[in-house]
């Protein structure tokens, strides 16, 4: 198959299409405004559902309408506008719609400003909505990883009825690199117990989170997190590098993971021992995998684009057995190469 | 031998759950709203295709009274769900149920938005000037001078502004099809409710757009009245601030 040169941004919306997404719902937000653009002409073209919200809040929403029917949909946002949308995926999660929410992230509390960050990994892992929920969330670290993420997003979301997250940055959603748009790889997903299709020649169904009864409630919830079980037993991906008698592994995700690859393989040829853990699956979190190579390394190093985020997810898996140092920036620097391997010389020192 | 012929002439409209009681208090007008939909859509035929959508507040377990399929929409957020739901299911009919604190509080964007887009879907407001199920608070549409558990003094303009007039701002709308506002005092306003439900229905299934019913309902419980001094001050208060009519019809 020919390569082609694409944004992260395109190669996401036009990804979407490919996995069959029915509707498209979304609010304008730098930087990932071309999302949305991109949808506004190919949806219509497709004679798909496609509309201009009036807020995130309406956008999310009109998602939760569409999945409630066992359509394929999704929203696209950022960051402060991500943050709008935490109520509903509160309630998407209780109701377990199929959501997909692609959020890119942009940099800083408040409004900040539109430079790359990884500063929303505690909003998409842990999330700002009422109660106990989990959300899937998925990691890209290239262009093609956002063709093949958003593929597995709308299809784990399909499989578990869950809200799942493909979580980028402002730097992966504008760059171009040359990509393969390949085909749906997985299989679609029966709608037809559970979906809002009216009731014709069957029951009337309703899908709510509303539960005055207490036994009920604790049931719904105990239900939910039997689910979430089988996602962390099943679903967890990672990539691994170079690790095999690595001293100091170090750990990151997304986008900044190009330049730790980079500065490992400049360690080793210095003769250092140092590999790499990246988690794609950022929940389910490869908890398992942490603890497995703490077993064989000295360190752990965690690098984010943040001031440190991921890193206490990754002192909860590591549990004391190895040291967990971090570094990271926030206001969206880009760390360099040199940067990083002037970190890893430091802690393997 | 005398022969007797029994004939039934009064039953629960197929789109009403079979044996289901409403739990509102005495006096309150949801019961003959929601059974004024059910015939409705007993009428037209569209228990099979029909989405409802339930919002927050009394309006909240619509499903559990609606023989339909149902979502539930978090709080004001009824019309943007209801806009998911007809965009990917253009045959399904698809409507909303709100109180005004819902639709025109909270929701207000996502109602107006819903009619400036023209959304073929159909929305019932329930105006009882309060917020019913957290005990009767102020809202968007409690009238001057009246009290409330939040505004022990009466509405006043200093502290509370004014209320919304909702069918006529809706009636504004460039998308919008039909908008009334109704009121359940009397047998005869009953009547042109249903009418009003059944024409807004209507519009959805001819595509000519959003439409739209303001009903005016009673809440004696947080109103501090009878049932019949309910529906006296909704004649003799509500009338004058919230005149009935349509207020738009293409």
């Amino acid at each position: 198959m020919t390569k082609k040169l694409t944004t992260g941004n395109h190669a996401i919306a036009q990804a979407a299409i490919n996995a069959g997404c029915d509707g498209y719902f979304g609010y304008p937000i730098t930087p990932q405004s071309e999302i949305g653009e991109f949808m506004s002409k190919k949806m219509q073209e497709l004679e798909r559902a496609y509309v201009c919200a009036e807020s995130e809040i309406a956008a999310i929403n009109m998602v939760l309408g569409a999945c409630s029917t066992g359509a394929k949909a999704m929203t696209s946002s950022s960051s402060c506008a991500v943050a709008l949308m935490q109520e509903s995926l509160s309630y998407i999660a209780a109701d377990e719609l199929p959501v997909v929410l692609v959020s890119v992230m942009r940099a800083g509390p408040g409004l900040g400003y539109i430079y790359p960050s990884q500063g929303d990994y505690n909003q998409a892992t842990i999330g700002g909505g009422n109660g106990d929920y989990k959300i899937i969330v998925l990691a890209p670290s290239t262009v093609q990883e956002c063709i093949d993420l958003t593929y597995k997003s709308f299809y784990l979301a399909q499989k578990y009825r869950n809200p799942t997250i493909l979580l980028a940055d402002g730097l992966l959603a504008q760059m171009m690199e040359p990509v393969e748009f390949n085909e749906y790889p997985y299989p679609e997903i029966p709608i037809e117990d559970w979906a809002l299709t009216g009731a014709k020649n069957r029951a009337s169904r309703a899908i709510y989170s509303l539960e005055p009864k207490e036994d009920r409630l604790v049931e719904r919830i105990n239900t939910l997190f039997n689910k979430y079980k089988q996602i962390e037993e099943n679903e967890v991906e990672f990539e691994e590098y170079q690790t095999d008698n690595a001293d100091l592994i170090v750990t990151c995700f997304g986008s900044i993971a190009r330049n730790v690859k980079s500065a490992i393989n400049q360690c080793r040829e210095k003769g250092l021992k140092v590999g790499m853990l990246r988690p794609i699956t950022l929940y389910p979190f490869p908890t398992k995998k942490y603890q497995e190579l703490a077993k064989t390394t000295k360190k752990f190093l965690t690098i984010e684009m943040n001031m440190g985020q991921m890193v206490r997810d990754v002192r909860l898996a590591v549990n004391g057995q190895v040291p967990v140092e971090f570094f990271g920036k926030s206001v969206g620097q880009w760390l360099s190469v040199e940067d990083i391997i002037a970190e890893i010389e430091r802690f393997n020192g | 031998m005398i022969k007797t012929t029994e004939k039934l002439v009064f039953e629960s409209p197929k789109s009403l759950k079979a044996g289901m009681k409403f739990p509102f208090c005495a006096g309150c007008d949801h019961g003959v709203a929601i059974r004024l939909v059910a015939e409705v859509l007993d009428e037209m035929n569209l228990k099979e295709k029909t989405i409802a959508v339930a919002s927050i507040g009394c309006s909240v377990m619509l499903y559990d009274y609606l023989d339909t399929d149902c979502i539930e929409a978090p709080h004001g957020r009824a019309l943007a769900a209801a806009t998911g739901v007809k965009r990917t299911n253009k045959d399904k009919f698809v409507l909303t149920y709100q109180g005004d604190g819902d639709f025109a509080s909270i929701g207000l964007a996502e109602s107006l938005h819903a009619a400036l887009r023209g959304e073929k879907v159909s929305a019932i407001c329930i105006n009882n000037t309060t917020y019913g199920m957290t005990g009767g608070q102020a809202g968007p549409t409690t009238i001057m001078g009246q009290i409330t558990k939040t505004s022990p003094n009466g509405r006043n303009e200093e502290y509370y502004g004014y209320p919304i007039k909702i069918a006529e701002q809706i009636a504004l709308c460039d998308g919008t099809a039909y908008s009334a506002r109704c009121s359940l005092d009397s047998i005869a306003n009953i009547k042109k409710t249903k009418e009003a439900i059944r024409k807004t229905f209507e519009v959805q299934l001819q595509g000519l757009g959003f439409g739209f019913v303001e009903i005016l309902s009673t809440c004696p419980t947080n109103w501090h009245l009878t049932p019949q001094e309910s529906h006296e001050r909704v004649r003799n208060e509500l009338f004058q601030v919230y005149p009935l009519g349509v207020y738009k019809e293409v």
